[in-house]
């Protein structure tokens, strides 16, 4: 089990800047199988023989916890599943 | 742990040759491993066997037609320019997020405001290229202008996949419609541009100017529908979709060309070159090649596309692509550009070498 720390970046106004910010958390127990197997295979890079989304398209950080540490992948809005695009919120800062 | 996640080619970002690519997903080699494992059926070993003498046929298809096109704008620029202008193509995606949604027939007379300013504002910056810079489409071949509306639920952001573009409908406190800004749909073009021109990458100092270019061409074709000077221009980007939450905060553009930093910007940029780090979004550092070019603009004054537009366009578009350009290489060549191009001029090269230095390049 593990929590997932999201944040949504880039996009054509600059998400993750002075002023916009978009994040949110999940718990990987309220998600379905597939979708934790589609998580796993990002962190595990398994996916990785994917097109970038190209430009302004938004990048998502993911970060979770485990026991063996602490990891964080950076990938393209198309990769990530729907249960974390639609987890973090976006709000001026 | 921070892992960057390589494309299909197995390039990061800072080391892709290719500016967008469409690939086979299982790659050529696994494919000939597999024609010959013996742990397979013979019809298992005779499909991918054709499979990859397929993905063989494909490159040269592709390589093939690369050549041509290069060929054919060094050879045949007149008859390239010539061909019939871009169709113009509208798809809804409904608030789905699946690309490219559902084609609209005939856009541009829809009673559906995003719809219609999604299809006019392609045919007009697609007219902008056309006219005042002989170019057809994107890829100066013609290539049909594809737009897909109401992307997502309440989505923030447009943006180029690399074939297409895509507008959100904003969230209607922080943006609105992002069909909204002329600016925006000429930056997002622009994007195609670049991509079949200078093929610029996507970080770092390239990706800096990629973003520069876009809000360069995006903003000149605002005042070019305007029939507005440099001096008369506001030189902002996305001020029609700020929405109510964003402008009760005194924020009016996400950028200001004019005054990077302002305080108005929902995203401030860096002014000078000094204020680059490797790295950053290149939507932040595009504001140093953005100040250059407001710089230069008004410094040379009247309309910027008849003058410093010229010099910004012909150094994106009249050289063999270059994806690691970096910040100085392109200042470098818009000084040599507007002393050949202006040659009878000399305060236009003056007016460029002086907007450069003063953003300490």
């Amino acid at each position: 089990m593990a929590i997932y720390e999201i944040e949504k970046l880039g996009g054509i106004a600059g998400f993750g800047g002075a002023h916009l910010r978009s994040r949110g958390k999940v718990d990987s127990a309220a998600l379905s199988a597939d979708e934790n197997k589609a998580i796993e295979a990002l962190f595990s890079g398994a996916t990785k023989r994917s097109l970038s989304s190209g430009s302004d398209a938004f990048m998502f950080r993911i970060s979770r916890s485990s026991s063996s540490g602490n990891e964080t992948v950076q990938v393209p809005e198309h990769l990530v599943p729907a249960a974390l695009t639609r987890a973090v919120q976006d709000e001026l800062i | 742990m921070n892992r960057t996640i390589p494309d299909c080619h197995g390039y990061n970002a800072t080391e892709r040759k290719f500016p967008l690519c469409s690939c086979f997903i299982i790659p050529r080699d696994v494919l000939e491993r597999f024609a010959t494992d013996r742990k397979l059926t013979d019809a298992q070993r005779e499909s991918f066997a054709s499979t990859a003498q397929l993905e063989k046929s494909w490159r040269r298809v592709r390589e093939a037609h690369a050549k041509l096109s290069l060929t054919a704008l060094a050879v045949l620029p007149t008859a390239v320019a010539a061909t019939a202008p871009p169709a113009i193509t509208v798809f809804d995606c409904q608030h789905s997020s699946t690309l490219p949604g559902a084609p609209v027939a005939n856009p541009g007379s829809s009673a559906d405001g995003t719809i219609k300013r999604a299809f006019n504002g392609a045919s007009d910056v697609a007219d902008f290229y056309m006219k005042l810079f002989g170019r057809n489409s994107v890829d100066n071949a013609g290539k049909t202008l594809i737009s897909s509306v109401h992307y997502s639920i309440n989505y923030n952001n447009a943006f180029w996949n690399g074939s297409q573009m895509t507008y959100g409908d904003g969230d209607g406190n922080i943006f609105i419609d992002f069909t909204k800004s002329p600016d925006v749909i000429g930056h997002e073009l622009t994007h195609g541009v670049t991509q079949y021109s200078a093929g610029l990458n996507y970080t770092n100092e390239p990706g800096g100017l990629n973003e520069s270019m876009s809000d360069v061409f995006g903003s000149m074709f605002r005042q070019w529908k305007a029939n507005q000077d440099a001096s008369k221009a506001d030189w902002l980007i996305g001020s029609e979709i700020m929405g109510p939450g964003a402008t009760a905060r005194g924020f009016t553009c996400l950028r200001d060309m004019s005054n990077p930093a302002a305080k108005h910007c929902l995203a401030p940029q860096p002014t000078k070159y000094s204020q680059y780090k490797p790295g950053m979004d290149p939507h932040y550092s595009s504001g140093i090649p953005n100040f250059a070019f407001y710089k230069a603009a008004t410094a040379i004054g009247g309309k910027t596309w008849d003058k410093v537009g010229k010099i910004w366009y012909t150094a994106l578009t009249g050289f063999p692509p270059k994806p690691n350009m970096a910040m100085s290489f392109f200042a470098d060549r818009t000084r040599t550009l507007a002393k050949s191009m202006f040659s009878s001029e000399p305060s236009v090269a003056g007016a460029v070498d002086k907007a450069w230095t003063a953003v300490g390049l």
